[in-house]
Formats: C-alpha cells, structure tokens, sequence
C-alpha cells in the first residue's frame, strides 16, 4: 500500500491513535517524575524562605534587646517569655551576637567569649541573621532553628508531601490519557466511516465517493483531492465500459445480417460449418456484453428472487437444446418458492450457464439434474467426466477452456456465473460425484420472508 | 394477413422479409417511427416484428401507444440491446416476445408462429405438427388428413401443447387448462392425462412426441 510508505518513519506503531497514545505516555512518565520534583522543589525553597524571613524576624527582636550603657558597654536582656525558647534544655533555638571582629558577646549557649569556640552545630540547624547598629559599633545578630526539633511541623511538610499528595498527579494524568485517546477517536471517527464507504468502492461501484460532513478541515485536502481522482477515474471507467458494451452492441446487428444471409444459402457442408461459426461468434458476442453488464450491475440490496421460479424458466427453457443433444433435463428438489436476495435475470443467466455447460460437455443419453434446495442452494449435476481438482479455480477465469481445440464457446460462460455469484454475495463451488460427473452448487442468502 | 416489419437497417429488414417469406408469411416493411404508426392504422396486420432502435424515435414508444388504444395486435420486439432493463421495460410495455439480436431466422420463425399460435391469432385456428392438425373450433383432430378421436381431456391437454409446441408447457399451465378452476386435482392427474395422450397419439400413428420435462412441464415437438 502507498500510506504504508508515508508512515515508514514509525514502523512500530501503524496506528495514529497508538502512536498518539504512545507519545503521550512517554509524556505524561516525565510530567509524572518531573512535576512533583519541581513541586518540591518549589515547596522547599518557599519553606526555606519562609524559615529564613522568620528567623531574621526573630534576630530583629533580639536585636531590639540590645541596648547600649552610657560607659559604651552593650548590654543584652532576654525577655522572659523567650528565655524559654532560647534554653539548650528546649534546644529548638539558638542565637549568637558577635561584633564586627567576630567576636561573641552573647550567646544563648552558656560558655561566652571571643575565646571560646561554639562546638559545632548539628546539621540540621538553619538559621538567618540581621546586622545592627548601635551605638555606632556593628552587630550581628544570628539566630537557628534546629529542623529535627520535635516540634518543627514545617518541613513535615515537605517530607510528606509526595506520600499524601504527590500520587495525586499519576491518576490525574492517567485520567488525563484516557480522555486524549477518546477525544481522539471521536476526532477520528469521521475518517473510519470514509474508509468504509471507500472500501465499497470498486469496479462495479465507481459512484461512491468520500464522505465529507464531520472530516476534520485537516484531513478535508486529502478527502476532496480522493474524491476528485475517483471522478476522474470514474469518467475513464465509463468511457472503458461504455466502449465494451458499444463494441459488442454494434456487432450485433451486422451478425444477424450475416447470419440471416448464411441461412438463405443452399444446403450444403459449407453452410452448415458457417451456420456453427456464427452461431458461436454470435455467442461471445452476447456473452460479452453479458459481462460489460455484469460489471455495471448494483444489485438493489431489497430486490429479492424465487430461486425455484428461476430454476423453472432455466430448465423450461433450455429444455429444447437438451432435447436436441439427447439429454434428460430435470428440475428436481423443493416444490415450494425459495426466496433469496438477488435479480432474476441475472440468477438465470448464471444458472442457464451452469445447464448448458452440463448438457454441452456431456454424452449422449444422460441425465442432468438441476436441484433447488430450501436453504437458498442450486445444484446442477450432469454424468460427464468431472472436473479434474486442478482445474476447479480455472474453469471461473475469463476465457479459459478445457479443450482449447473446440472452436465452440470462448470460456465465459463460468466466469459470468462467477460474477454474478459475487454480485449477489453467494458462493460457487464444485465436487465431482462419486459415481462420475460433476456437480456445481451455488449457494444465495435467504430473503427474510416478506408479509404479504 | 400480412406481418410488418419495423426495422431502420434495410438490409436486416429485406434479409428477414425474405427469411419470412421462405417460411409461408409475407411481410411489408417501414423503418421509422412515423411509417409504422401509419402501416398500423391503415392495414390490418397478423402480427408486427418490432426494433427498439429506430432514426425517429424509440420502437417501445409505437408499442404503448397501440395497447393504450387497445390494439390486440400480435408484437414481437427486436432489438440490438440485449440488456436487463431493455427486456423488462419491452415486456412491460405490452410485448409479446422479445428477441434479442444476433437471433437466428429459424428462432425468429418459430417465436413468431408461437405469438401466432395464439387463439384468436392467425394460427390460432388450426394448429399443425408434423402429420397431426387441430381445429380448435371444431375440436377435430386429423392425422395425416384422417379425423381421429381422441377422448376430450386429452385434446384440451393436446391444444395447449400443440400451441406452445417446441417449448415446455409448465405442467401447472396444463392442469389449469384442462381442469380451469375445478378445484382440488388429484396430483398426478396431469400425468395420467399425458400418458393417455402420448398412447393415443402413438396409436393413430402421429409423428409427435411428448416429452416430459421433470419437475418442469411438458415439451411436444416433432418425432425425428
């Protein structure tokens, strides 16, 4: 197929659904690890900031507790109510002023001065700190929070936000997915009912054409340029067929001319040999236009057909020529009407075919049997030779022969009744009879009985 | 009583005129819309060979206008179209029969004679096979020009095949014939009554046969 080509860049996924819903999965696998680690990233730094502008909210009352003697020495008054807070015994917070030089003047661990180096902090202390100025001299003011104090909940938080919240956006963008791949079927859906308008288009039918209500304005390009190739190939079509059926049309006259003429000859051999030339050309000639209307045919889905009726006027009619070649026809099987789906004529031809192959092909004194079945079958039987296996799928090929020597018949008889077989959806097949002969059995679908 | 024939192609037209004369009709030809309508009304023809395709007009157009004014007038259509629609719109517009080109001049005959077999018709009287006639007013039956009686059920069974002779008869036309609408019938009277007739005929010596076309109806043709 030509679309295969277009897609080859993807062999994996011939489906534009699939391959949609394939991207969209690898999507949503990276939103899904992505998201809730830039959320909590987001969340962490928005809690540091939080923590910080805390913290330096806390440095700043300190830093108001500082308070300069007239003799120029600092002195640092921890309110009671924060005392508390600030005592190693709690050991949620910390602070330490130093000078500009770095040096401690108050800490609220208890070993003060420059000397004295703070043992180091646990890990999970953050702090932030302020910088004062008083008395003209530059202070700063640092305080921490230990984070893995017991009653820190800020960063509980954090910690918990993936295992009470962060699952939220896998269902979320699962949900999301299965909307996607519905939206995209109903987008879609326009174009799978084209296609099964498209798939009824053939020689017989080049009248269809895309439908193009609901395509989407994307796709509406290629269905109009579709639709404009079929008109084209449609006008090549008719002119094709038309041609046919004029060809054959306009042979028909001249040939009843010239077999009219041949007949007003004298008796002789030689008549007789003309007689049986036109007498077969006579009959391609029919048989092709046969087919030229074979292949134009749309068979009405209502139409509907007495199988035992048409068996009837086959037989009734093919009667005389089986009488001449010494041949007992017979109409056998169900006595009541069969109804089937299909058209009249075309059903006799096929099954006219079917009996003058059978009375044709056979010897002297035999029987041919045509046999009506109330499951919508037909079985023409005769006693000849059978057909050998090799040949069952040849014999329906346009202008195939057993015998390529006969001059009789060009080999269209079987392929019509193939065509027609086709047209009405029903089967042909061929056995040979266990005691010789051959047996074709055509099977039609039974019309639902109609009230009358 | 003469046929008419209406055929645009002069050469078809003289070939089947002579084809016709051969076999005992004589025949006057017109090759347009306008002449045939004209031949209609102003001669009494036994039966008119029709083609569809004509330089003025469409044949089946000659053909409705006849049986609208109830014209009984015997009509067998030619035509070099052998198609479906053809076929059905001709029989449906009052055809007798219907004869698709390339048709053989022997076929053509013994369609026509078939039409003309019809009672009423100018066949209908007395009808002939081989060495056996039936007049049908009469209710005679003569073989070899010697009256022969033949017992009433079999001659209705007799009359219908010999008017359709060369062609099955289905069997259900042949009951009703005989039987009209009688009513119940036993199964197999046909059968009985064909029987009768074929021993019969074979007694009085006439040179027919009576073939049975099982499932179908009955088929009488010449003995050979």
């Amino acid at each position: 197929m030509a679309v295969a080509g277009a897609y080859s860049r993807s062999p994996t996924f011939k489906s534009l659904i699939w391959r949609i819903v394939f991207l969209h999965i690898v999507a949503v696998a990276v939103v899904a690890i992505f998201l809730p680690l830039v959320l909590f990233w987001l969340l962490n730094s928005e809690i540091d900031q939080l923590h910080r502008d805390a913290m330096r909210a806390q440095a700043e009352v300190l830093g108001e507790r500082i308070v300069a003697a007239p003799d120029g020495l600092l002195t640092f008054n921890l309110p009671d109510s924060l005392r508390g807070l600030y005592s190693e015994a709690y050991g949620r917070y910390l602070y330490d002023i130093r000078d500009a030089d770095g040096r401690l003047l108050f800490s609220s661990r208890r070993k003060t001065g420059a000397a004295v180096q703070a043992p180091p902090l646990s890990e999970t202390m953050s702090g932030a700190g302020v910088t004062r100025i008083i008395d003209g001299k530059i202070i700063r003011i640092r305080v921490a929070e230990d984070l893995a104090h017991r009653d820190v909940i800020i960063d509980d938080i954090v910690s918990n936000f993936f295992r009470r919240v962060g699952w939220i956006t896998i269902p979320i963008l699962l949900i999301l997915l299965a909307t996607d791949i519905i939206i995209f079927r109903r987008a879609v859906a326009p174009l799978w009912k084209a296609s099964e308008e498209a798939s009824n288009i053939g020689p017989a039918r080049t009248d269809i054409r895309l439908p193009t209500e609901q395509i989407p304005r994307e796709i509406m390009p290629l269905v109009t340029a579709v639709n404009q190739a079929l008109d084209r190939l449609e006008d090549g079509f008719r002119v094709q067929r038309q041609f046919t059926a004029d060809a054959a049309h306009q042979l028909r006259t001249p040939l009843t001319i010239l077999r009219t003429r041949i007949e007003t000859l004298g008796d002789g051999a030689a008549r007789q040999a003309l007689h049986d030339d036109i007498e077969g050309m006579s009959r391609i000639v029919v048989q092709l236009l046969e087919i030229a209307e074979l292949d134009t045919l749309v068979l009405d889905p209502g139409e509907t057909a007495d199988l035992r009726a048409v068996c009837a006027e086959v037989v009734a009619s093919i009667a005389p020529f089986a009488i001449t070649q010494h041949k007992d026809i017979a109409l056998k099987g169900t006595d009541a009407p069969v109804v089937i789906h299909g058209n009249a004529v075309m059903l006799q031809r096929a099954i006219f075919n079917l009996a003058e192959n059978a009375i044709k092909f056979t010897a002297k004194d035999t029987a041919v049997d045509v046999e009506v079945g109330k499951d919508g079958s037909v079985r023409v039987r005769d006693c000849g030779p059978g057909i050998a296996e090799a040949e069952r799928e040849l014999i329906f090929q346009r202008f195939w022969r057993a015998d390529r020597q006969r001059s009789d018949g060009a080999g269209l008889g079987l392929s019509i009744v193939r065509g027609v077989v086709d047209d009405h959806a029903a089967t042909v097949a061929v056995a040979n009879l266990p005691g010789g002969g051959a047996e074709f059995t055509l099977q039609f679908r039974l019309a639902e009985k109609v009230a009358v | 009583m003469r046929l008419l024939i209406v055929e645009d192609n002069a050469e078809l037209s003289r070939l089947v005129a002579a084809g016709l004369s051969a076999a005992g009709y004589e025949s006057d030809i017109v090759s347009t819309v306008a002449e045939a309508r004209e031949a209609v009304s102003s001669v009494s023809y036994a039966a008119m060979i029709l083609d569809l395709g004509l330089p003025d007009g469409d044949g089946l157009s000659v053909l409705r206008e006849l049986r609208r004014q109830m014209e009984p007038l015997p009509v067998l259509v030619l035509t070099a179209r052998g198609g479906l629609q053809d076929r059905v719109s001709g029989l449906r517009s009052g055809a007798d029969d219907y004869l698709a080109k390339p048709f053989a001049m022997e076929e053509l005959v013994a369609r026509l004679e078939a039409i003309l077999r019809r009672p009423g018709q100018l066949l209908g009287r007395s009808l002939r096979l081989a060495n056996l006639v039936y007049d049908t007013e009469s209710r005679q039956i003569f073989v070899d020009d010697q009256p022969r009686i033949i017992s009433a059920r079999e001659t209705s069974v007799l009359e219908i095949l010999l008017r359709r002779q060369g062609r099955v008869v289905p069997k259900k036309n042949v009951e009703d014939h005989i039987f009209g609408l009688e009513g119940e019938v036993a199964s197999n009277a046909v059968e009985v009554y064909v029987s009768r007739l074929r021993k019969q005929l074979t007694e009085h010596g006439a040179k027919v046969v009576i073939h049975t076309i099982r499932g179908v109806g009955y088929l009488m043709a010449e003995e050979k």
